[in-house]
C-alpha cells in the first residue's frame, strides 16, 4: 500500500534532519500506528505521506490515489465558523466530484452522528467533530485511512468509540490505516503494526514484537 | 422620491451591490481579512493617481494595480499564515504612500473626498452597467468556485488532501476581490464599501447559522442596509455614504440586542 524508501527530511536544511533516513512498507490490510516521544517527527511523517510537504531526500510510493485523512484538529480551527456537519461532508464531496445526497446519511451513520447532520460544527464535542472528520474521510470510500493522534482532545466513551469504527474499517473492509499515536495502550490494542520512531530513524514491529520488547525492557 | 432618475440610478445600483458585496464578505470575514476592503480601495485610489500619473484611463490603472495588491496579499500568505490582517497592513502603508507622493508631488490632482465618501447619487448609465458587468462576473465565478471556496476558507490542509487547487482558487478570489472593488470604489467610497463589505456578514454570523443561511441573512441585511441609508439620507438631506455605514452598524446592534434578548437562553 505503501513504501517509503531512504527518506530524509528537516525543517532547517542546516540542522541535522528530524527524519533521517526512513524505511518503511506497509502492507495491505494493516493498521500500522507511529510512535515516538513529542517532536521525533511523527506528524511530519505523515504530512509528507499525504505529500503535504516534500522529502529532502528519498521516495515514497503510494499504491493507491484513494486516501481519508483524519486530522488531530483542522489548523487553525474557528469554532465559530458558520457550518453545518452536512454542509461541510457537501463541500468534500464535491470536492471528491461525487453525487448524491444520501451519502450523507448512510455514512453519518456508520460513525453513529445522523441526528447531528444540521449542527454547527462548533456546537460538536471533541470526540463528536473526530466522528465527523471520521465520516469525511469514509467519503471517498478509502483504500488507505491515516489519522493523526485520534485520540486527542477527545473523551473515554467516545475513544472507544472512535477505535471500535477505526478498527472494523480494518478488519471488516480491509482498509488500511496509519495512524500517529501518542496513546500507546491504544496502539498495542489495535494495531497489527507499530512504527516506532527514535532519533531520525524508525523501525517496524509486529504488535507482539513491540510487547515483548516492552516486556523485557 | 424615485422619480428623479439618479435615485432610481442609485437604488439599482445599490441592489446590485447589496447582493454582491456581503457574497464577498462573507469569505473575507471568515478568512480574517475584514480590512480587506480598506486597504483594496486605497490601492485602486494609488492606481488612479498612477493611471493620472503615467497618463493611462485611470480607471484601467485602478484595475490592474487593485488586481495586483489582491494577488499580493495573497502571496504574502506564505510568509504571514498566521496574520492575515498584518499582511494587509503592508500592502495599505505601500498603497498609501504611493497616493499620497504622487499626489503630493502635484502629479496628480485627485479628489480625496470623492474616494473616501463615493458618490452613488451621481451613478450614470454607464456606471451602473460596470457595476452589472462586474456583479455578473464575480457572482458567476463566486458560484463556480462556492464549494472549493468554503472547503479552502474553512480547512485549507484538508482541501489540499482532496485534491483542491487553493493556492489557485485563492489567487482567483483575490483576483475578484480587486476587480469589485476597484470597478465600484468611486461610487461606493472607501466607507461605504468597507461597510457593506463586513457589518452585513458580521451581523449575519449572530444568528448561528449555516453557512447558506449567514449568506443569505448577509445578503439580506446587506440589502436593508444600503437602502434603508439611501431613502434616510434622501430625506435628511444628507450624503448617502455616511447614513449606509450609519444603518449597517444600527441594523447590527438590533441583532446583537435581539440575539441577547431573544436567541440565546
Amino acid at each position: 500500500m505503501l513504501e517509503i524508501e531512504n527518506l530524509y527530511f528537516s525543517y532547517n536544511r542546516s540542522s541535522t534532519y528530524l527524519l533521517n533516513d526512513i524505511n518503511l512498507k506497509v502492507p495491505k490490510g494493516s493498521y500500522v500506528s507511529i510512535v515516538g516521544d513529542n517532536g521525533c517527527g511523527k506528524s511530519t511523517l505523515v504530512k509528507l505521506i499525504l505529500g503535504e510537504k516534500k522529502p529532502l531526500k528519498g521516495t515514497i510510493k503510494l499504491y493507491t490515489n484513494r486516501i481519508g485523512y483524519i486530522p488531530q484538529r483542522v489548523e487553525g480551527f474557528n469554532p465559530q465558523f458558520p457550518i453545518t456537519v452536512s454542509e461541510m461532508l457537501n463541500v468534500h464531496r464535491k470536492a471528491l466530484g461525487m453525487k448524491g445526497l444520501r451519502l450523507n446519511d448512510s455514512i453519518l451513520e456508520k460513525v453513529g452522528m445522523k441526528e447531528y447532520k444540521n449542527s454547527l460544527i462548533g456546537n460538536l464535542s471533541g470526540g463528536q467533530l473526530q466522528k465527523v472528520f471520521i465520516a469525511r474521510a469514509l467519503m471517498g470510500q478509502p483504500e488507505l485511512l491515516v489519522l493523526d493522534e485520534p485520540s486527542t482532545a477527545v473523551d473515554v466513551q467516545s475513544q472507544r468509540e472512535i477505535y471500535s469504527i477505526i478498527k472494523g474499517l480494518n478488519k471488516d473492509f480491509g482498509v488500511t490505516v496509519i495512524s500517529v499515536e501518542h496513546n500507546l495502550n491504544a496502539a498495542l490494542l489495535n494495531s497489527t503494526h507499530i512504527f516506532k520512531i527514535e532519533n531520525g530513524k524508525g523501525i517496524l514491529f509486529s504488535v507482539d514484537e513491540y510487547t515483548a520488547m516492552l516486556q523485557e525492557v | 422620491m424615485f422619480q428623479y432618475s439618479f435615485m432610481r440610478n442609485a437604488l439599482l445600483a445599490s441592489l446590485l451591490i447589496s447582493i454582491l458585496y456581503p457574497s464577498i464578505g462573507m469569505f473575507l470575514v471568515l478568512k480574517r481579512q475584514s480590512m480587506i476592503g480598506d486597504t483594496l480601495s486605497h490601492a485602486s485610489f494609488a492606481g488612479v493617481a498612477l493611471g493620472v500619473l503615467l497618463g493611462i484611463n485611470p480607471i484601467l490603472s485602478a484595475f490592474i494595480f487593485t488586481s495586483i495588491a489582491g494577488l499580493l496579499i495573497e502571496g504574502l500568505r506564505v510568509y504571514y499564515k498566521r496574520y492575515a490582517e498584518l499582511i494587509l497592513v503592508i500592502i495599505l502603508t505601500l498603497c498609501v504612500g504611493i497616493a499620497i507622493t504622487i499626489i503630493s508631488m502635484g502629479k496628480a490632482s485627485a479628489n480625496v473626498n470623492s474616494f473616501l465618501f463615493g458618490s452613488i447619487l451621481t451613478v450614470s448609465d454607464r456606471d451602473l452597467l460596470t457595476i452589472l458587468v462586474m456583479n455578473v462576473i464575480s457572482i458567476t465565478a463566486l458560484m463556480l468556485l462556492y464549494n472549493k471556496l468554503i472547503y479552502t476558507t474553512f480547512d485549507e490542509e484538508g482541501a489540499r488532501i482532496a485534491g483542491i487547487k487553493v493556492k489557485l482558487v485563492n489567487y482567483i478570489f483575490a483576483l475578484i476581490v480587486g476587480a469589485t472593488i476597484s470597478a465600484s470604489i468611486r461610487i461606493m467610497g472607501i466607507l461605504v464599501l468597507s461597510s457593506m463589505l463586513i457589518i452585513p456578514v458580521a451581523a449575519s454570523l449572530q444568528l448561528g447559522k449555516g453557512f447558506k443561511q449567514t449568506l443569505v441573512f448577509s445578503i439580506l441585511f446587506g440589502f436593508i442596509d444600503i437602502i434603508g441609508g439611501l431613502i434616510i439620507s434622501y430625506y435628511i438631506n444628507s450624503a448617502p455614504g455616511g447614513v449606509i455605514a450609519l444603518t449597517s452598524v444600527f441594523v447590527l446592534f438590533i441583532v446583537l440586542l435581539t440575539r441577547r434578548f431573544y436567541l440565546v437562553p
